[in-house]
């Protein structure tokens, strides 16, 4: 191996491509840009002003970042569900000058002050909520014209009180506290907002009137079609927003005990930034109270500190126009490109050194090329699309899965009258029979499953531990691709892949990550755990009599394997064949004690060029269109049956592929092999030379049975 | 510096000269099956060659030169040293036949058994198509300065660009170079100014006369151009050997990756065009080529295709034979007509095919 092979090598080991892609699908991701921006502002303006992050400067700061915050999540609210709300700056003034008035003219109780203030609010949210929720106005000029009106009114009224409110001096001792006092260095508002911060945070993204909000501005109609009352929906954040501008006021009232003319004028624009700029998406169905308080803390900064650098309060609203402009601009562009980024960056290919020892069919051998499946009989023509596994009863009858997660069924002997014989949904790969004669499926998106013989579908488990450092949710099951039983009724099954989800299984090849996994369901205690975790798409399973070892594929490293599950060897995994010439796919009994494994296509030199080079495979993915990609060839594939230790016995090949040329899995019953394909319209029925005609995958149990009794009888002795 | 910095984001984007699109077959080129059904004349394994004297049919398949009378097998003339790359007519019956690594040998006509094997102190290693211009001159393509023409892929992976076209007169033996530089000069056909040329890496048809910088006729093809032919009823015919692919024009531009390819793997095996796909199992295989409900999409990407082009004066397509993914008759290399009819070769098929192109009255 060269220098530059082991470089390549050991960086797809070491490093996690995978997981850039991974966070980009986290909705959290998107915080990154506005977070980098608070980080910067941060350290720049922290540098030209030096006061700005003293003691004094951080309690004053605070206080503003309280009712600044406070304004951002109201409109963050209204952004959520698809509105906007200009009002803000006038609904904040007419509710400062309630709560002053209340307090400095009337020396109302506080209490009272407060609930007229936050009706007050409430009220103005209310009209909002009325024209454009009910009467469907829109929501822009709607508030352009409420800002005027409030503004009116505020002017209206403030003269009459503006002297007595200033002469006044309320005797509370909360409202002085409320203004003046601190805890831990920061005044109390700021505990206030972090308080009503938590709850929105919660309401937003963890209960139902949040996610309700979330599906209105997402999509309107989808949100109606699923039964949201959105006009209901879009009145209350209106309302909300209204309570959250009076709490903001009441801080500021308290804060500064007075009001001007100016009081509230422009604060919807710089709050309209502060929101635009934390990433909470103008179209509506995006937005989070932390990406609200980022912006919030990015603008006050950047108010706060062009003012102390001298600038002009025009200037410094030019500096705050131009930071919206880029806010909206960038809103764009991350969400048109977003998934395009995701898209080109997600597929994380690994490097993958296949042996280059495997047998060539070329040059004769076991796996020469021959023509003996030609005489296998295809049944069920049209009636099934996409039978990956297929399956036998006790009485003969054949049964398949599809991709219409159908569970088909033909009855023997002739297998021509046809039935689905229950209904699962996703695909239905992998099946067997338990003891009982229920028959257990793997379902690709869904999970674990079993048919009883009285038709009942029961979902035996859908997810597993979670591990505990991966990004993505690895504990539901994505792609369930094959199972077996052991002999104490545990099952196994393979999960390919946790990545992809079914229709892309094949781009998993393209990885060759070890993103699948060996899980165990136990239906003593119906517990799910993953025991085997980290292998190259893991497909073919079966059950060793011994009750504590199976053997699996992993299809993209063209291997065979032993995994211990009990035992004294517990734990271990050993390559029973480790150069296999093609990809595996299912393994199945044969009637003789060996196995019948499925190889679903050969290695193709080019491929197994392109494994070990893993930026080649990158940029393939990034720049080709998918149905171009580079494949394993998987139109032609054979049988090929083997002994349990790993001695390859003989390969059965349909040379023209006109039946199988894709073999996923076969099963042997009673002389005969099936044959499925998980891209086939048919399955085969091949007569099995010198087959056992007694035997059936039913007979096992049998001789478990037996195995287990001399199992006991050696322990006891 | 600039440019390199350019090249660099082009790299990275896929854009300018690391653009891997490749042209849609719409509008006259607008995909049909009207290849993979027409009547087939005769089976020969590589058919290929084809020329037209009278109502024979001249061909090759290997060093094999072999006349197919009207309707009749195609019987075994001559076995030559090597494999033939190219051959004409004259208008008396004289055969010029290219011997691919060799040279090029006339039958018949006054120059009978004159060989050429170096045009200008070149060798003459991989004549590719041949024109005569008269009795006592032909006009040759020089695919490539350094490979043999059944080296063609090596030469198309290695961005071959050292193809040529002379002019020859046979009596005095004298050569004269008309233009050199292309990307593999495959067909060869006389227009009334010059000759027209099929350079098949640059996917395209150019004019070229002696003394005059080559100039464009028809560009962006969605395949590897082959022979060209006069038509039956004015206009050209262009024979495309291979579909052009996304995942090829990417190998392409992949200089590792394609060195190792071509040092280590079977050309057969290859990513690249091909005149037959689906042969083996080593074959690499592109996703949407994958054999679903028992067949395969007439759209799969494959590495073969059957494509005929008609043109007309001007080199502008109008109306086209083909044959998808899922036909049969792919790697047409050569076509010649006989009257009214289009004779084309699909050398991956190993079949010749009769093509009845629509007439002005709009009956096949």
């Amino acid at each position: 191996m060269s220098l530059a092979e082991s470089f390549v090598r050991a960086r797809s080991k070491f490093f996690p491509d995978h997981l850039i892609g991974e966070i980009l699908t986290k909705r959290w991701s998107d915080n990154a840009v506005p977070f980098a921006a608070l980080i910067m502002v941060v350290v720049v303006f922290g540098a030209l002003n030096p006061n700005m992050f003293s003691a004094y400067g951080l309690f004053d700061l605070a206080g503003q970042v309280a009712e600044y915050g406070l304004m951002a999540i109201a409109l963050t609210v209204v952004m959520i569900a698809g509105g906007i709300d200009l009002s803000i700056g006038s609904v904040f003034a007419l509710c400062a000058l309630t709560m002053l008035t209340g307090m400095n003219v009337y020396n109302l109780p506080m209490s009272v002050a407060v609930a007229m203030t936050l009706a007050v609010g409430g009220l103005c949210g209310a009209v909002n909520g009325l024209l454009i929720g009910y009467m469907r106005l829109r929501a822009f000029l709607t508030t352009l014209v409420t800002l005027i009106m409030f503004r009116s009114i505020y002017e209206l009224i403030m003269p009459n009180f503006a002297t007595k409110i200033v002469l006044g001096f309320p005797d509370s001792k909360v409202w002085n506290e409320l203004g003046l006092g601190s805890l831990f260095g920061l005044p109390y508002a700021v505990f206030v907002a972090i308080i009503i911060a938590i709850v929105w945070h919660i309401i937003l993204s963890r209960s139902r009137p949040g996610w309700q909000m979330a599906a209105v501005g997402g999509s309107r109609r989808s949100a109606f079609n699923a039964g949201i009352k959105v006009r209901r929906v879009v009145f209350m954040t209106y309302v909300y927003s209204g309570l959250m501008v009076a709490i903001a006021a009441i801080l500021y009232g308290a804060r500064l005990n007075g009001l001007g003319t100016d009081t509230g004028i422009g604060l919807e624009i710089s709050v309209l930034t502060a929101v635009v700029l934390g990433g909470t998406t103008l179209g509506g169905g995006r937005g989070s109270v932390a990406k609200a308080m980022m912006g919030a803390v990015i603008v006050l900064i950047l108010q706060n500190g062009l003012l102390q650098m001298g600038l002009l309060g025009t200037t410094s609203a030019m500096v705050l126009g131009m930071v919206l402009i880029f806010g909206v601009w960038l809103d764009v562009r991350w969400l048109k490109n977003r998934h395009k980024l995701l898209n080109s960056s997600y597929v994380s290919p690994a490097y993958l050194k296949l042996p280059e020892d495997a047998p060539d069919p070329d040059k004769g051998g076991v796996y020469a090329v021959n023509d003996l499946l030609s005489t296998s009989q295809p049944l069920a023509i049209g009636d099934v699309e996409g039978p990956e596994d297929v399956a036998i009863d006790k009485d003969g009858n054949l049964y398949s899965g599809s991709r219409h997660g159908n569970i088909h069924r033909w009855l023997a002997p002739d297998y021509t009258k046809h039935e689905i014989f229950a209904h699962i949904g996703g695909g239905t790969y992998g099946m067997n029979f338990d003891k009982d004669g229920n028959l257990c499926v793997c379902v690709g998106g869904m999970g674990l499953y079993m048919v009883t013989p009285d038709r009942e579908v029961v979902k035996l488990t859908d997810e597993t531990n979670r591990s505990r450092w991966s990004i993505i949710d690895d504990s539901r099951l994505r792609l369930a691709d094959d199972l077996d039983i052991a002999p104490d009724g545990r099952i196994f099954f393979s999960e390919a892949t946790y990545r992809y989800s079914v229709h892309d299984w094949q781009v998993d090849m393209l990885e060759a990550r070890g993103n699948g996994r060996i899980i165990c369901y136990d239906p003593r205690d119906k517990s799910t755990k993953t025991v085997l975790g980290n292998r190259i798409f893991p497909n073919g399973i079966v059950c060793l009599p011994d009750g504590e070892s199976l053997l699996f594929c992993e299809t993209w490293a063209c291997r065979l394997m032993r995994f211990w599950y009990d035992g004294p060897n517990k734990g271990k995994v050993e390559a029973v064949i480790s150069n296999l010439p093609g990809y595996p796919d299912n393994i199945n009994r044969a009637s003789d004690g060996n196995i019948w494994l499925c190889l679903i296509g050969m290695r193709a030199p080019v491929l197994d060029l392109a494994m070990t080079r893993p930026g080649f495979r990158r940029r393939m993915t990034r720049r080709v269109a998918p149905a171009n990609w580079l494949y394993p060839n998987i139109n032609m594939g054979c049988l090929v049956k083997i002994t349990p230790e790993g001695e390859v016995l003989e390969a059965y090949w349909d040379k023209d592929c006109v039946n199988h040329p894709m073999p996923t899995s076969c099963k042997e019953d009673r002389g005969h092999l099936f044959i499925g394909g998980v891209s086939n319209n048919r399955i085969g029925k091949w007569p099995v030379p010198g087959a056992n005609p007694e035997w059936s995958e039913h007979t096992k149990w049998a001789t478990y049975g037996r195995a287990a009794a001399t199992k006991t009888s050696e322990k006891k002795a | 510096m600039i440019g390199a910095i350019i090249d660099r984001v082009e790299k990275y984007l896929g854009r300018g000269r690391h653009s891997i699109a490749v042209p849609v077959m719409d509008g006259p080129l607008h995909p049909n099956n009207r290849l993979e059904e027409a009547q087939s004349l005769f089976s020969l394994k590589d058919v290929d060659n084809l020329a037209c004297v009278g109502a024979n049919i001249w061909c090759s398949s290997g060093p094999m030169l072999l006349c197919a009378a009207q309707d009749r097998q195609p019987e075994v003339i001559e076995t030559l040293k090597s494999t033939i790359s190219a051959i004409a007519a004259s208008p008396e019956g004289a055969l010029a036949i290219g011997v691919d690594g060799q040279g090029i040998v006339i039958r018949g006509g006054k120059h009978d058994r004159k060989e050429f094997t170096k045009v200008d102190g070149v060798a003459l290693n991989c004549p590719t198509a041949i024109v005569f211009t008269g009795e006592n001159t032909i006009a040759v393509c020089n695919g490539s300065k350094d490979k043999p023409a059944a080296d063609w892929k090596r030469d198309l992976m290695a961005h071959g660009k050292s193809g040529s076209v002379w002019e020859i007169d046979l009596v005095s033996g004298k050569a004269t170079k008309i233009a050199g530089g292309l990307a593999f000069p495959y067909g060869l056909c006389r227009t009334s100014t010059g000759y027209a040329v099929s350079e098949a890496w640059a996917h395209r048809i150019i004019a070229v006369k002696a003394g005059e910088k080559p100039r464009e006729l028809l560009r962006h093809l969605p395949g590897y151009p082959a022979r060209l032919s006069q038509g039956p009823n004015g206009g050209y015919l262009l024979a495309v050997f291979a579909p052009r692919n996304q995942l090829v024009e990417f190998v392409l531009r992949e200089p590792e990756f394609l060195s190792v390819m071509t040092r280590t793997v079977h050309p057969d095996n290859w990513i690249g065009p091909k005149l037959m796909w689906g042969q083996g199992f080593k074959e690499p295989m592109q996703g949407a080529a994958l054999k679903t409900m028992g067949i395969i999409k007439p759209w799969a990407p494959t590495w073969s295709y059957g494509l005929l082009v008609v043109l007309d004066e001007e080199f502008q397509p109008i109306d086209s034979y083909h044959s998808r993914a899922d036909g049969r008759r792919h790697g047409v290399t050569s076509v010649t007509v006989r009257g009214q009819e289009i004779i084309a070769a699909a050398k991956g098929a190993h079949e010749a095919v009769v093509l009845h192109p629509i007439t002005a009255g709009g009956a096949q």
